[in-house]
This record gives structure tokens, sequence and C-alpha cells, in this order.
């Protein structure tokens, strides 16, 4: 009797260990590494919530292919590449991941890219906008990365409307950059799009650490320069000191700043000085928007509420959303799409799978891949915007079409 | 010259910071020799905590009253746990690691606490529009009232330290505490007092500086101790007018250099400045060369 119980016994705990094996074997699982906390979480911490968002949505209607999808592993490199270095191997060692997201930035995503081109899983890149993380050899549309799909406003794609909004409005272009892969980068393809729309070359270009707390001798060097707008690209908080020092030593021109900047570390920083300010920005939640992107803001609106990432308008989501929150909406979206139509977790079969996309209604853009086209975002979502006060609230305005 | 008054205001109104901090360094280091390598998290703290009861509807006064007895406090703190007990072990280089921890834990709470973003900073000593003209330079309102206040209270502390009964009490420690004990000296207040006055003078550059800056986050802080640390080690361990000196002569050749060479090439002036100075100078420009008994 005593021998029968334990047997059975036994037999449960088997049972129930092998139950637990299939449910866990049987998701499709992700990975992904993003700056959740320090200075710069207003991008990954926004894209966790969007990535979670979006496994949500799939899992609810039954998965993908009847499979449920798990982030398997979800980790922090707050925008470090030393971090996401280390992230990144974790995340590759897992031989369950099938798909990956990657970080919220060019610096870490530029220290991770070797390897995970190597190892040859579809990887997403939701931010970084140096165009060599997706094209190698630094051309848009030739010859990506094998596994890179890239939904980031890439620099020579946002340089496009920078360049010829500073060619048609300016004479005498400045322009400030963090000392980042992504300042760096989109300095050159800013020079390289003023050129190309017939305008004069920067007439000077000047650059900053990130979280440098003055930037004195770069705003009385542009002054000295005489120009007659500075061009910045950087993110929110810098760009905020640097608002308040052109202030300081009474420089008074347009400033005009790259999408990464055009969210609530500058509004917060910057304050009243805010007004006025320039930027090229994904013009995806301006309105009116499209099904998709008013679909996205409903979902966010009714999972997380009227948060940080949604900004300060309970009624209209603020534009920055599109680069800190629907990019990686939209990346995760795709991979899922491409694993769906791949109906394999081989990663050659879900490339494949991304590249059959074609007018792909997403939040930030309608996307289309190919063997040749790793990247959702063209010149043509692209606009620029002023920010307005109205009562309280500050917002942006389209000054282009 | 206009762009030289500019570049001389600004790097006299950074260089005033670089000084108070390093007063700050330069109290703890006299009377326990430790250096306080969390005093860029108290900066933090300091600045944090005025700019949070602020927005939270708090009156300006009394913002900064609570943010500088935190500061304080936490200075206290960090005599109590992270450098007291390592005294004992004569020799010991743990303060090192425990200053600096207590720091690393101090940011932690930070970021647990408020977030790991940047809290906007409100303008409390004007705004960043109010300049003055001088010789067709404008020259920032809070770049004045940043230098005037930080050179101010470290000429009061010289003041202090050469003329007050405490004054003597904190050099009569610093040049020999147990021979101060056996004087009758309270050599555990004295160590308290300057660890709190420390704290007092950390959270006062940590609110000037993000009164430039416009935001104060966690990892606020580190930068600026490095800096200020060059700017002690420059104008000589053990002085506050060599602190002054030392803080005014790196913020206006950064500046200079920023200005008249590259922004970028700033970056290397404390460096250089450092180096130069250890090898010609090495007890720092107004320092006393300590000898040691074998």
């Amino acid at each position: 009797m005593t021998k029968t119980k334990t047997l059975t016994a036994i037999s449960f705990v088997a049972a129930l260990f092998s139950t637990t094996t299939v449910l866990a074997e049987d998701t499709i699982k992700i990975g992904m590494t993003s700056a959740l906390t320090g200075p710069y979480n207003e991008f990954g911490e926004g894209n966790r919530r969007a990535v979670e968002l979006a496994v949500e949505q799939w899992n609810a209607q039954g998965g993908i292919n009847g499979r449920e999808i798990e982030v398997a592993e979800l980790l922090d490199d707050q925008l470090n590449p030393d971090r996401a270095v280390q992230n990144m191997r974790r995340i590759l060692d897992n031989e369950e991941i099938v798909g990956i997201i990657g970080p919220a930035g060019s610096g870490p995503t530029l220290a991770v890219m070797d390897m995970v081109e190597a190892d040859g899983r579809p990887y997403m890149n939701p931010i970084a906008q140096t165009p060599v993380i997706t094209y190698p050899d630094g051309t848009t549309g030739e010859n990506p990365r094998g596994n890179i799909f890239s939904f980031a406003l890439q620099n020579d794609v946002e340089a496009v409307a920078m360049g010829q909004y500073l060619a048609d409005n300016f004479e005498r272009v400045g322009v400030i950059h963090e000392s980042t892969a992504y300042g760096v980068t989109g300095a050159d393809q800013l020079a390289a799009s003023l050129d190309k729309n017939g305008a004069d070359e920067p007439v000077a270009v000047y650059s900053y650490n990130q979280g440098a707390q003055d930037m004195t001798a770069q705003v009385a060097r542009l002054k000295r320069d005489n120009v007659d707008v500075i061009s910045a690209i950087g993110l929110g908080t810098d760009l905020a000191v640097l608002r308040r020092t052109m202030a300081r030593l009474a420089v008074d021109v347009p400033l005009l700043a790259s999408n990464g900047a055009l969210g609530q570390p500058y509004q917060e920083g910057a304050g009243d000085l805010t007004v006025g300010t320039l930027g090229t920005m994904i013009g995806a939640f301006s309105k009116p928007m499209r099904e998709a992107t008013a679909d996205f803001a409903q979902a966010y609106k009714d999972k997380y509420g009227t948060d940080r990432w949604w900004g300060n308008d309970p009624q209209s989501p603020q534009l920055f959303m599109a680069i800190s929150v629907s990019n990686a909406y939209d990346a995760a979206n795709i991979l899922f799409e491409g694993i769906r139509r791949a109906e394999s977790t081989e990663p050659e079969a879900i490339i494949n799978g991304i590249e059959s996309i074609l007018d792909y209604e997403g939040v930030n853009a309608v996307y289309s891949f190919s063997e040749g086209r790793h990247h959702g975002i063209d010149p043509d979502s692209i606009k620029v915007f002023e920010y307005v006060k109205q009562g309280s609230n500050m917002h942006l305005e389209p000054v282009t079409e | 010259m206009d762009f030289f008054i500019q570049m001389l205001a600004s790097g006299l109104s950074v260089g005033a910071v670089y000084a108070l901090v390093g007063l700050g360094l330069n109290l703890t280091f006299w009377t326990t020799r430790v250096l306080n390598f969390g005093q860029g998290a108290v900066l933090m703290v300091g600045a944090m905590v005025t700019a949070v009861l602020i927005a939270s509807g708090t009156h300006v006064i009394f913002a900064v009253a609570v943010a500088l007895l935190t500061a304080a406090f936490i200075l206290i703190l960090i005599e109590a746990l992270a450098v007291r007990p390592l005294a004992k072990a004569t020799g010991s280089m743990g303060w090192i690691v425990s200053t600096l921890g207590a720091g690393i834990l101090l940011q932690g709470l930070a970021s647990w606490r408020f977030g790991t973003q940047a809290v906007a900073f409100p303008d409390v000593l004007f705004s960043s529009a109010d300049t003055v003209q001088f010789l067709g330079a404008y020259i920032s309102v809070q770049y004045i009232a940043v230098f005037v206040i930080s050179v101010l209270i470290v000429v009061l502390m010289e003041l202090f330290l050469r003329r007050s009964t405490w004054g003597y009490a904190v050099r009569a420690v610093a040049h020999d505490n147990e021979f101060a004990a056996l004087l009758g000296i309270p050599v555990r207040r004295v160590v308290l007092a300057s660890f709190m006055v420390s704290g007092l003078l950390a959270g006062v550059a940590g609110i000037l500086v993000s009164q430039v800056s416009g935001t104060v986050d966690p990892g606020f802080g580190m930068h600026l101790l490095i800096l200020a640390f060059v700017a002690t080690v420059v104008g000589g361990m053990g002085s506050a007018f060599g602190s002054l000196v030392g803080g005014l002569l790196l913020g206006v050749l950064e500046k200079l250099v920023g200005g008249y060479w590259s922004p970028a090439a700033a970056e290397i002036v404390a460096f250089i400045l450092l180096v130069g100075v250890l090898t010609i100078r090495p007890q720092g420009l107004f320092g006393k060369p300590e000898a040691v008994k074998v």
C-alpha cells in the first residue's frame, strides 16, 4: 500500500514537472535589453511598456500560431554599452530566445551589433539612429545586415528633413551635438544634407558630453560665429542646459533640435524657455492620426493611463511617444508578424517572413521590408514642429507639411 | 573683449562652486584624514530635496533649510557608519570604499524615491534670462549670484577657522588629534561638527549648481566632486584659501580653453593642471609640505 502511494506521488510530481516543461517550452520567447533605469530611461522604460502591450495583445488573440509569447529576458543596461554587451551575451546564450529587441541608443547598440549579427537571430532596433547599425556600408537601402531591422528615425533620414528646413530658412547654421555615436553621425549627416539642399556647410560645429551642466564655451563660440540658427543633436536634459545657456548669454536665434530632445525632460528642464523651440519628429501622433495610431493610443491609455510617456494633455498623446514608446511597439509587432508568417521559430524563416511584409499598418508608419530594405521610417514620416504654449500645457505644432 | 568677459564670468562662477565643494572636502580631511568620496551624492541630495519640496508647494526658504539640514545629517551618518569604524584600523584605506559606497547608496535611494530621470530645478536665484551688460558682454545674474554666495561662504569659513575658538579647535585636531584631546579639546565633537558643516557646504553647492543646469538627477555630483578634488589638491590640501584659488583657477582655465581653443579640450584642463602642480609643487599652491617621522 505504501509502495503504491509512493509510486503515485512520484508519478504525480513527474507529470507536474513534465507539464510545466511543456508549457515553458511551448511559449515563443523574446529577449530585450534597454535603459529601464538611469537618466535616459524615458526611452527604455517606454519601450518596455510598448513591448509588453504588444505581447499582451497578441496573447489575447491566441498568441502566434497558437503559442503564447513570453518576454523571457528583460534586462536593464541604463544606456551603458558595457552593460548592454553583458546583457546581450546573456540573451544570446539563451538558446530558446527567438527574437531580440535592442537597446535604446546608438552607443550600446553599436557595442552589441557585431555579436548579434554573428548570432543570426532576428534583432529589432527600436531607437538607435546611427545608420551603420542597419546598413554597415552607411548607405540606407543597400546591403543591410541580414538579421537587423530598424524602427528608428535614422540620422540620415532625419537629416533630410532637418537639412531641408535649415537650407530653406537660414544662411549661417551652427551645429552642436553630443559626443556619442548618435551625435557625431547626426552632425555628419546634417552637413551632408545641407550640402545636398544647396546650402553652405555649417559655419561652426561643436560637441558636448552627455550630462554636461554648462555649455557656455560652446554657445559663446556660436554667438561669436554669428550663426542665425543653432541646430542641436542630442537628448532632452542636455538640450535644456543648452537652451538655458543660450538665454544666459542672450543668444536670441532659433533653436532646431533633433527628435531625441523633444520630450518631457526638455520641457521640465527648460521651463518657459521651451516655447519657440523647433524640432524634427515623426509626425504619427499629430492630428489627424491614422487609425492604427489612434488604436494604439487608446490601448496605451487603457493599460497605463495618461502617464509621463503619454504627456501633459490627457486628451492627446505627446509626439515624443513615437520615439519612446510606439517605435518599440511597431518593432515587436513586426517581429511577431514575421514569426507568424514563417510558421517557425528558425531565424532564417523569421527573417524571410519579415522581409515579405508589405504595407503593414504600424503606429509610426506603414511598413514594407525586403531583402535590401531593413528600415521602417522614411523622410515622408518626418515633420518640423514648434513648441507652443496653450494655458499651462506645452505642445508641438507642425510648421512644415 | 566681450567674449573674454563672458568666459571669465562663467569660469569664476563654476570655479567658486569647485572651491565650495573643495572646502567641504578639506574640512573632513583636516579632522579625520579622510577624503569623503560620497560628497558628490550629498550635493545631489541637497539639490534633489530642494527641487522636490518646492515642486510640492513648499516655500523656497523652508525647502532650502530642510535640504541643508538633510545634507548635514547625512554627513554625520557617513562619519558614524563609513568613517569612524574604519579609523580604528591604523593605516587602513578602507574609507575610500566605504565613503564611495555611501555615495552609491545615496544615489540608489534617490533613484528609488525620486526616480532615475532628471528632476527640474526651479529658478530660486533669478532666472536664466536675467542678465546684465558689462563692457558689451552679457553676464548672467545667476552666475554673479553663484559666485558671490560661494566666495562669501569660503571667506567666512576661512575667517571662522582662523579667528574663532572652534576654528582653533579644528586646526588643533587637524594638527594632532591625540595632543588636542590631552589639551581638553572635545575631539569627537569637533570631528562631528566638521562633517556637519561639510554637509551644509555640499548642500549649498548642490543647490547653486542645479540652479545653473536647471535639473538634478541621481547621478548628479560625481563629476563635480572630481573637479572639486582637483581644485583642492591644486590649491593645497588643508588650505581654505588654497581651495578658493584652486577652484577659481580651474574654472577660469576650463572656460578659456573651451572658448578660445576647443570645448572638447576643456575636459582635459583639470587633469593637466593636476599633473602639472603635483609635479612642480606636490603640496599644492598654498599647502604646507608634511614631514613624516620614520
